[in-house]
């Protein structure tokens, strides 16, 4: 405890540009999981749509994808990507990706990481959103349907709006382990937080880098943990606070889907 | 490739089932403790409760794998990779579980604990014979997400720590001796899906028959 506290430890934070250092790679995550957000929501979207499809020939294949994609490791799935996109796939991406780009997105793993970060989520968003369309009641879709609506206008009009609006702590929540899950492609060479933290936390004596700062790990990730607790507690704030005024507003009811973690998180929330 | 690097694919999937197995009781004993602090009267006791809940739910379990190997080897501590890894990931579920325990305890009712200590039983008392038993029947469903997320999260473990020969590891060591990448995560695929389908199957079972009507 006393080496936690100690100032002599603690030197680091405020010595030469070392923060600012480990911050810009905190706001590469931050960019990261954005990117993988956007793509999550519209992939997960589809998804979902194609899986409560009436025709056999959609929905099959769809259960199937989310299924597998959602039940395996995101490390695994992050690094079986880096391990096994064709190098012509990567090379085609580091000579198309704009140069305005941060560095960290011009490497070519980047890809893989994208592609993992959105293959995961896009998987339990869609069942998350599938659990908000099918938990409304049958008579929304057939009051839609004798109303003369077409299938996609009752969907875009009627269901999803209040399907989704259901699920909006679920997702939330999701989105919540999606910017933690971020740290897990320093693991395929990234440049982001962890790898920035890293370098802070190298020996003088490193043959690598030289001029190491040799700060104490466990201070250096410590400091790393919080920025991401405390980004991910505004985002709960946030989300709650806009949940309980939506409630208000359309007396919606929040509902549970299984077989997700944050579910619990989510729930407990909304009590 | 499975046959041949069988004993492989098999050590890796129980050491992945032996570090879920250790995660799990310690989520389950922390995340008790936890759940109980946030339901005491004190408010002292309540506010450390949320302290923990809100940390290590927030924090990713990698910076707490960095944090608890290397961060206490580097200080002096003298740790092993299995408790490091065990303990981060107990840890991490632990603040999940306390959640899920206490929206449980919320579910049985301000009227029985009413009535419990109007009956003259004691707090403690009340917690532990009327309001646990009952929270425990709402509490194993999410129980079951959280173990099924734990074994996608022990993954982690290995690649953060190198020396956890999990499910994951070994994989990517009879990749780099056999560079057939698509067959080897194959069969390691198969592998976690055995226990994460299984797991959903067998909290879906749990669920239908335990469900309470209230």
């Amino acid at each position: 405890m006393s080496y936690l506290v100690d100032p002599a430890n603690w030197e680091w934070l405020g010595a030469g540009n070392n923060l600012r250092f480990i911050l810009t790679g905190f706001l590469i995550n931050i960019e990261i999981a954005l990117l993988a957000m956007l793509l999550s929501l519209v992939f997960g979207l589809v998804l979902a749509l194609m899986r409560i499809s009436k025709r056999r020939a959609v929905s099959a294949p769809a259960s199937l994808w989310i299924e597998v994609w959602r039940n395996l490791p995101l490390i695994f799935i992050i690094l079986y990507l880096a391990l096994a996109i064709p190098e012509s796939w990567r090379d085609a991406y580091e000579s198309s990706v704009p140069a305005w780009f941060p560095d960290a997105f011009q490497t070519p793993f980047f890809l893989a990481a994208v592609m993992g970060l959105t293959l995961y989520n896009s998987a339990v968003i869609a069942e998350i959103m599938r659990a908000g369309i099918v938990s409304l009641e049958r008579g929304q879709g057939e009051a839609a349907a004798a109303l003369g609506l077409t299938y996609w206008k009752s969907m875009r009009l009627i269901i999803l709006p209040q399907g989704l609006r259901r699920m909006v702590p679920a997702t939330v929540s999701q989105l919540i382990t999606l910017n933690k899950d971020t740290t897990l492609v320093s693991i395929i060479g990234i440049q982001e937080v962890m790898r920035q933290a890293r370098i802070v936390t190298n020996t003088s004596g490193s043959p690598f880098t030289g001029s190491g700062v040799d700060a104490p790990l466990l201070q250096v990730f410590l400091t790393v943990g919080l920025m991401f607790v405390l980004v991910n507690l505004l985002l709960s704030r946030l989300s709650t606070r806009l949940e309980i005024r939506e409630r208000r507003k359309t007396g919606t009811e929040v509902e549970k889907v299984t077989g997700l973690e944050d579910q619990v998180a989510a729930e407990a929330q909304t009590r | 490739m499975l046959a041949d690097h069988f004993p492989q694919f098999r050590d890796g999937f129980l050491v992945t089932l032996g570090l879920v197995a250790v995660s799990f009781a310690i989520a389950v004993v922390v995340g008790t403790l936890i759940a109980a602090l946030r339901v005491q009267p004190i408010r002292a006791l309540r506010w450390i409760g949320t302290v923990y809940v809100e940390f290590f739910r927030n924090i990713p379990l990698l910076v707490l794998l960095f944090i608890a190997f290397a961060g206490l080897r580097r200080a002096g501590v003298n740790i092993g990779p299995f408790a490091a890894g065990t303990g981060s990931l107990g840890l991490y579920t632990a603040a999940y579980v306390a959640e899920a325990i206490r929206s449980g305890v919320f579910a049985v009712g301000q009227g029985q604990i009413e009535a419990s200590l109007s009956m003259g039983f004691t707090y403690p008392q009340t917690l532990r014979k009327i309001v646990l038993p009952q929270a425990i029947r709402t509490v194993i469903p999410p129980l079951g997400n959280l173990t099924i997320a734990m074994i996608k999260n022990s993954a982690i473990i290995g690649v953060a720590l190198g020396l956890a020969q999990d499910l994951l590891k070994e994989a990517r060591i009879i990749n780099s001796n056999t560079f057939q990448t698509n067959e080897v995560f194959f069969w390691a695929a198969v592998g976690y899906l055995i226990m994460t389908v299984s797991a959903t199957l067998t909290v879906r079972r749990l669920e239908q028959r335990l469900v309470i009507r209230r």
